[in-house]
């Protein structure tokens, strides 16, 4: 199925779970760098709020947790800002359930699945890489948005001469709506990127690849952890961490 | 000038009028709208100082020696900015009616704070807290507890607005002596305790990898020992390597090591 075939099979609710995750996908860009900034902009959160809104909060989960394990360590310290995992989250989760798709949750052994639809972890792999590559390809967006936040901030400066403070407070404004405007656009272009192209494409798969998707969520959340690991130390507080995986084991044994 | 001030601490005489405070409030919170890549948040301070301002007679001639003050550079951690936005407004009701703040002056305050808080916040909220409650969000996460995890967000989100509501009054009332703050040895255990939480939590979400590698390995179509050993590879694989490679690289690059396992262990389809 391509994505002009998907497209000619959506209906209204379709077109309006559309809408509502670019409006989504909007909220969390201003989130993520100019508004707030909380932690509902998070891969997790983000892709939650995502299958909430789609009606399939656990299928949001089966995403976001492994996402966000691999993203842990992508910390905006200083100027580093690496590419727009809100939006990665937001279109692989939309994009799979709008394409009728089910992810598997990460080790969707117990309770992550549990009364939703039995998934597939191949696709949930597909879905992160799909989900890193979008993010990816915003970081550019982000930067030539910060460049015209650039190009307004100077135009800003003939207030130093003439001391109107309206236009000040309308370029900031206008720096608002433009992250905003992104965020909209990006979302939504993602949603319909991975229900109209990435996802079928899975499909298209020879068998073998297709099951050696199934390794990607397992091998990101373990580098993603160990990255922590290697950021934080291990050597001198191993007591911590051994503790913790001690717990860790006992979380997974429980559930 | 009010006494020391230490964060964490109840709300001192801060005298902020609530109107302002509230204007100053919300315009902080988008302090970073209008982030360049040459003058950083100049234009974000300056919009949240403006209510002080607009509460004053218009003068053209103050208000442009106003804006010149604070269209220079600016850079500091979003969340400790109050802290810096309150302290000059301060600054700049103690300077009223004798010729405004030195153009010197502020800067000297703006920018020495502005470095201090911006160590500070990376240590404690970037390096400390943000991964902190990620993590924290990925344990709610295994357990399947999705409202627990928005549920979270939420009380992170509420906690951090509070935090700077009050870090803009203790701003404003400490004035000068905001550089005691700086001295709390508070910072120094907050940033450690969160840092030891993320170590915790990173050892949890590896055991809990762990033991559903054995319980779990069919869906990758391979041997419980298989996949055990391919974990405990690729959980020090970043210890061992000591590189740092932003995640969505990581990402792709085990989309290629997928590939690599899947014919060497002999995949049998998902």
């Amino acid at each position: 199925m391509t994505a002009i075939d998907m497209m000619g099979g959506f209906t209204g609710a379709h077109w309006a779970l559309l809408g509502w995750l670019a409006l989504l996908s909007g909220l969390l860009a201003l989130d993520d760098t100019a508004l707030g900034q909380t932690w509902l902009s998070q891969p997790l959160p983000a892709a939650a709020v995502a299958g909430l809104v789609c009606g399939h909060p656990l299928l949001g989960l089966a995403v976001g947790l492994p996402l966000q394990l691999a993203l842990v360590m992508n910390l905006p310290v200083g100027q580093t800002v690496t590419g727009d995992a809100s939006a990665g989250a937001v279109a692989a989760v939309g994009g799979a359930i709008l394409a009728g798709k089910v992810p598997a949750a990460l080790g969707g052994f117990h309770g992550l699945t549990e009364g939703a639809p039995r998934g597939d972890l191949a696709l949930t792999g597909w879905l992160l890489l799909g989900a890193a590559l979008w993010s990816l390809g915003g970081h550019p967006l982000i930067q030539a948005e910060r460049r015209l936040h650039l190009i307004w901030m100077l135009q800003g400066r003939r207030t130093l001469r003439d001391g109107n403070l309206s236009r000040v407070e309308r370029i900031h404004g206008r720096c608002l709506a433009a992250t905003l405007v992104r965020g909209v656009l990006y979302g939504g272009v993602g949603v319909l990127a991975m229900a109209g192209l990435w996802v079928p494409a899975f499909e298209a798969l020879p068998a073998g690849l297709r099951g050696a998707m199934a390794w990607v969520p397992v091998l990101a959340s373990a580098l993603g952890v160990g990255a922590v690991l290697e950021r934080y130390g291990v050597g001198r507080h191993w007591r911590w961490v051994g503790a913790g995986a001690i717990a860790g084991w006992a979380l997974g044994v429980l559930t | 000038m009010s006494g020391p001030v230490r964060p964490g601490a109840s709300d001192t005489v801060a005298s902020l009028p609530k109107g302002l405070r509230c204007a100053v409030f919300f315009r902080s919170l988008g302090l970073q709208a209008s982030w360049n890549h040459q003058r950083m948040q100049n234009l974000g301070l300056l919009v949240c100082l403006m209510p002080w301002l607009r509460g004053r007679e218009r003068d053209p001639e103050r208000d442009r020696l106003f804006c010149r003050r604070y269209y220079e550079f600016f850079n500091t951690n979003p969340y400790l900015a109050g802290y810096v936005i309150g302290g000059l407004l301060r600054l700049e009701r103690e300077r009223e009616g004798v010729g405004g703040l030195p153009r010197g002056q502020a800067q000297i305050f703006r920018d020495s704070l502005a470095r201090a808080l911006a160590s500070l916040g990376d240590q404690l909220f970037w390096l400390g807290l943000r991964p902190m409650v990620a993590l924290l969000g990925c344990a709610l996460a295994l357990a399947g507890q999705v409202w627990l995890v928005v549920a979270l967000g939420l009380v992170v989100g509420a906690g951090q607005l509070v935090w700077r509501w009050r870090a803009l009054g203790r701003g404003y009332a400490a004035g000068y002596d905001i550089v005691s703050l700086l001295g709390d040895p508070r910072w120094h255990r907050a940033i450690a305790g969160a840092k030891r939480a993320v170590r915790v939590l990173a050892g949890l979400s590896a055991g809990w990898l762990l033991r559903h590698a054995w319980e779990g390995s069919g869906q990758v179509g391979t041997t419980p020992w298989a996949l055990l050993a391919v974990l405990v590879a690729a959980l020090g694989l970043p210890v061992v390597v000591r590189r740092r490679w932003a995640g969505e690289f990581m990402v792709l690059a085990t989309g290629v090591l997928a590939l690599l396992l899947a014919f060497a262990l002999g995949p049998k389809g998902s």
